[in-house]
């Protein structure tokens, strides 16, 4: 009489089927499996069909623009053998285009909108790729590494001039406060003015 | 741009009167009404960040706003003073502006935690406003990040005594100085910003109108407004269902 098989044990029994990917199990209950751009879909089927992963929690998107890659990875979970995977894979930052995994899990709808506004990958197939929260944005992709938030802030906000009297007495006496020159920030105002 | 004490701000003080022609009365009622202001202050009920978990505390018994006859309104119009309680992202702030330019006259506004006053933690979000009194004119700022309601309630006080004193004047300034503040509105949310409120015609109704008032920020307002339309009122049920039915 065979033992039924461990959660994790049926988990390798099945990703033993899927082709070319590579799994880590990084502990007792999480596995991370490295899955090329093209095998993703079926691998994503294989998982919901055979093992029970019906429910994708979220899909991230990392930056690596040294790569110059956008790595998606989808976080799966399974109710049945109550195992998190999260499934790795690397697609072109250019053209940062991919397939969208809607007809398998639908919440995939949201998240891939998502990602295309705050990183400018697009789904091919997804439902909807309109703007979701960041509908009165029109600057790039803010998400992305090459998007500069701090210049984009010093050029289209003022900053508070804070002078209050305690500082310019000290400042008088040859104290006061020492802020480094990269700290510096001004009022454009005061710019203008003086 | 200027300084808003540039102009001559014509700034009825009751506390201090001159007692013109002999009338020992003429100052009174200024004083009153000043008096009853301070004392009758309601709240727009309207949260932005975090600094609003701060309110309830201050609202209810344990701090207990109401003792000090300030209690929340839910409607801009009926409302006098508009709380920021926090950061305010650019979106909305777009719908801070509109709430704010609904109210009647005279409001205040009063800014809570350190994000209304320089962005705060979210000072390098591309997301978030920083500077509240670039768009709007503000009349007090509590800063903290959250301050605690006793914070709160001083900083209502103090409000309180500005208003008493006449000196909570910041609502003039924003008829006064209406080109500046549109100028930076439209420097964020873009050229064809409008809002459903004439500003500048509220100006003229209240004497306000000043030589800030108009300028090119508005001219270009001029330029991209659309008239406003009615809005289809109708009474009863859809057309639809009348058939059906």
């Amino acid at each position: 009489m065979n033992a039924a098989p461990l959660p994790v044990e049926r988990l390798s029994i099945i990703l033993g089927e899927a082709k070319e990917v590579k799994v880590r199990q990084r502990s007792e209950r999480r596995t991370r499996v490295d899955v090329g751009a093209d095998a993703l879909p079926a691998l994503l089927e294989l998982l919901k069909g055979r093992a029970g992963f019906v429910h994708l929690s979220a899909i991230s998107c990392v930056d690596w623009p040294n790569e110059g890659e956008f790595e998606l990875v989808y976080h799966l979970w399974s109710y049945e053998l109550h195992l998190l995977v999260s499934v790795h894979t690397r697609i072109a930052r250019e053209p940062g285009v991919y397939v969208s995994v809607y007809d398998i899990y639908h919440p995939a709808g949201f998240f891939e909108r998502d990602i295309h506004e705050m990183y400018g990958v697009f789904f091919e197939g997804a439902p909807d790729m309109e703007k979701f929260i960041l509908t009165e944005w029109d600057g790039p992709p803010p998400m992305r590494k090459e998007f500069d938030s701090e210049a984009w802030v010093n050029d289209h906000f003022d900053w508070q001039d804070y002078r209050p009297d305690w500082l310019i007495e000290l400042e008088q006496q040859g104290g006061g406060v020492v802020v480094r020159p990269d700290e510096q920030r001004f009022s454009r105002r005061s710019e203008d003015e003086g | 741009m200027s300084k808003p004490d540039q102009f001559p701000i014509k700034i009825e003080q009751p506390g201090r009167a001159v007692n013109k022609g002999g009338n020992v009365f003429s100052r009174v009622f200024d004083e009153l009404t000043a008096f009853c202001r301070s004392r009758s202050l309601f709240i727009l009920h309207y949260c932005t960040g975090c600094g609003a978990i701060e309110l309830p505390p201050a609202m209810t018994s344990r701090f207990d706003m109401e003792r000090l006859g300030i209690s929340p309104m839910v409607s801009p119009r009926q409302a006098d003073i508009l709380l920021i309680t926090g950061y305010v992202s650019v979106k909305t702030l777009k719908r801070v502006m509109l709430t704010y330019e609904q109210m009647g006259s005279p409001k205040y506004v009063i800014g809570i935690c350190s994000c209304t006053v320089n962005g705060g933690m979210y000072w390098q979000s591309y997301a978030t406003a920083k500077k509240l009194n670039d768009y709007m004119p503000v009349d007090l700022y509590i800063a903290g990040c959250m301050p605690r309601p006793e914070a709160v309630i001083t900083g209502l006080r103090r409000l309180m005594d500005k208003i008493a004193a006449g000196n909570a004047n910041g609502w003039q300034d924003y008829y006064r100085r209406y080109d500046y503040y549109l100028g930076n509105q439209q420097r964020l949310f873009g050229e064809t910003w409008q809002t459903p409120t004439n500003v500048v015609g509220e100006a003229r109704h209240y004497g306000l109108l000043g030589p800030e008032t108009q300028g090119k920020h508005t001219e270009l307002l001029k330029r991209h407004q659309e008239p406003l339309e009615a809005l289809d009122m109708r009474l009863g049920l859809s057309n639809k269902l009348e058939v059906e039915s």
